[in-house]
Formats: structure tokens, C-alpha cells, sequence
């Protein structure tokens, strides 16, 4: 046994990578074949379990109490699986049902989708103008191209404080023959600092009927966070532009009001 | 709402006024206060704070000819004008 292991040992050795060595056909191969099995770089034979074996996957086993035990295995596994599928589908369903449910609690908390509660008239009557911070507010007024009314502020800029409530005025007319039914949407740039303006009344988001040859004021009333003085990213900022459009509002047509109302 | 459509970029959302819309004053009822408010303005080179009054009048005007919700003046921000009040009307 140990000659043949030997012959076979040098024909790898003599020959290199060349499993052919032609003095040394076939038998030469399978004796190198049969030493490197038993060097254990080959996978071993079917049958020899070494340490670390895993339970076949067939049931070979013809051991009763082997064969029970790989049911009660299987049966945990299924079960495992069946709750995991059911965690997944759960999660699924939670997923699609969180919409509408965040929209109730929106609904009842008040807070509208807003992560900040929303600024209650409590605020408003303690609130404490800061006198040191004079912001400049501008006034803007465009309209959609297909609105035939005339739509401009009645004063180009006028000067607040924050936590300072200011009254404001833009002026429509329609110099048509015809009532026209406009709803308007705002703008506040800069972007951060729209966050702490608040609007206590105004006209937007809700349609406005002008009849023919009418000119009507519309009023804004207004005030800036007080909050805004104490925030770093507003120290460079002191204009602030309002910025109003109004739209037509078609018959039927429903413009999507921000809230959830 | 900004126009910038860029993905990652927030967008500005307009919030609904606190007390809602103001109904339209067809019939110019309030028209008078209002040009006293802006001639106000005008002389006070557009400085609110000297204006209050003013303001106060307007908003007044419009809760007594049912253009607004009645609401006492102090949750409108007008609370040092009504500390003001009282004083000036015993002199």
C-alpha cells in the first residue's frame, strides 16, 4: 500500500501539472487521483462524517429515533417560516394602513401634518414684540395669465418686529363684464424664514368672488415668530417677501388646500 | 410653492391662515379706515409699529359689520394698545 501511494506520490511530482506523463498512461492518473483523495484535498466519500456534519438533507437516515427527531425539526421550521411570512405580510399592511392612519391622528391632534404644534391665539396675545430687530416685508402680487383680474399691493414694503402683529393690503378689480371666482396661493421667500411667518387672516386658499367692474381690498394680517430673533440662521435676513398669486377657480375644478381638512 | 422641482430640495409649504379666510368686503363698509391705515403708513414711512391704531380700527370696523369673527382684541396682538386704553380714557 505504501509502494503504490509512493509510485503515485512521484508521478505528480515527476510530471508537474501533466496528468500524462507518457510513459505512465491512465493507471498513473488514477493513482494520483487515489493519493490526493487521501491527502484530503478531495471531497471525502459519502458515508464519512467528520466533526462539524450537518443532518442530510434526504431522509437516509433509517434510524427511528433520527427519523422522528428530522420530523420535529421540520415541523419547527415550518412553523418558524409560517410566523415570518406572517411578520412580513404584517409589516406590509402596516405600511399601506400608516397613511390614512396618520391622517386621522393629524386629524385629531390638530396639528395638520406640521411637525410643530400649530400657533395658538394664546401665543399671540403673550407674545413679546423685539423691538431691536426691524425686518423689511415686501409685497408681491401676480396672476395666472388666464385671470383677467387687477391685482396689485396697496404699499410696496412696510416695516415690522417680530412678534409684532401688522396689517397689510392688496387691492383687486375685475375690469371684466363677467363675475370671475379667483382663489390664490402665497409664497414667503426666504425659504427658512416663511417657516415663522404666520398669517392670522388673509384671502388665499379660498375662493373670492369679484362681479363685474368690482374693486374690493384685501387685507393681510400677519406677524413674524418671535422666535425668528433668537435663531442663528436668521441673523443675516431682514427681507422678507410676501409673494400672493391669485388662479382662476374653474367650476368643478377642487385646488388642493394644504392641511388636512 | 417654489418651482424648483428638485428632488432633494425642500419645497415651501404654504400653511393655512390661523383664523381662516377674510370674507370679501364687497360693499367697501370698512374702505374708510382702511385709507386712514395707509395714509398713516405713507406719512410714517410704512413703519408698522406707529400705526397700530390704526390697524386696531380697521379690524374693529370689519368685527362690527360682520366681516370677521368677533374676538377680543388682546388675542390679535393688540394687548399693549388696550393697556394703553383705560388710560387714556380717564384722562
Amino acid at each position: 500500500m505504501g509502494g503504490f501511494w509512493c509510485r503515485g506520490w512521484r508521478s505528480v511530482a515527476l510530471c508537474g501539472r501533466c496528468w500524462r506523463p507518457p510513459a505512465w498512461p491512465g493507471r498513473s492518473v488514477e493513482s494520483a487521483e487515489r493519493g490526493l483523495r487521501r491527502l484530503g484535498t478531495w471531497k471525502r466519500p459519502s458515508g464519512a462524517r467528520g466533526p462539524a456534519a450537518q443532518p442530510p438533507r434526504r431522509p437516509a437516515s433509517s434510524n427511528p429515533f433520527q427519523r422522528a427527531q428530522e420530523d420535529e425539526w421540520r415541523r419547527r421550521n415550518k412553523t418558524v417560516l409560517t410566523y415570518v411570512a406572517a411578520a412580513a405580510v404584517g409589516m406590509l399592511g402596516a405600511s399601506y394602513a400608516a397613511v390614512p392612519l396618520y391622517r386621522l391622528y393629524c386629524q385629531t391632534t390638530g396639528l395638520g401634518g406640521s411637525a410643530v404644534a400649530g400657533h395658538s391665539s394664546d401665543q399671540i396675545e403673550n407674545m413679546v414684540p423685539v423691538k431691536d430687530r426691524i425686518i423689511k416685508v415686501t409685497f408681491n402680487a401676480d396672476v395666472h395669465a388666464s385671470l383677467q383680474w387687477n391685482f396689485r399691493p396697496q404699499q410696496t414694503e412696510i416695516y415690522v418686529v417680530p412678534g409684532e402683529t401688522a396689517l397689510a393690503f392688496y387691492k383687486a378689480k375685475n375690469p371684466t363684464d363677467k363675475p370671475i371666482i379667483g382663489i390664490s396661493t402665497y409664497n414667503v421667500v426666504p425659504f427658512e424664514a416663511g417657516q415663522y411667518f404666520n398669517k392670522i387672516q388673509c384671502f388665499c386658499f379660498e375662493e373670492q368672488r369679484l362681479n363685474p367692474q368690482e374693486e374690493v381690498d384685501m387685507p393681510v394680517f400677519f406677524y413674524i415668530d418671535p422666535e425668528f430673533a433668537e435663531d442663528p440662521r436668521m441673523v443675516n435676513v431682514d427681507l422678507i417677501t410676501l409673494s400672493y398669486t391669485f388662479f382662476e377657480a374653474k367650476e368643478g375644478h377642487k385646488l388642493p388646500v394644504p392641511g388636512y381638512n | 410653492m417654489s418651482t424648483a422641482m428638485n428632488f432633494g430640495t425642500k419645497s415651501f409649504q404654504p400653511r393655512p391662515p390661523d383664523k381662516g379666510s377674510f370674507p370679501l368686503d364687497h360693499f367697501g363698509e370698512c374702505k374708510s379706515f382702511k385709507e386712514k391705515f395707509m395714509k398713516c403708513l405713507r406719512d410714517k414711512n410704512f413703519e408698522n409699529a406707529l400705526c397700530r391704531n390704526e390697524s386696531k380700527e380697521y379690524l374693529m370696523c370689519r368685527m362690527q359689520r360682520r366681516l370677521m369673527a368677533p374676538e377680543p382684541l388682546e388675542k390679535l396682538g393688540f394687548r399693549d394698545l388696550m393697556d394703553e386704553k383705560p388710560e387714556a380714557k380717564d384722562k
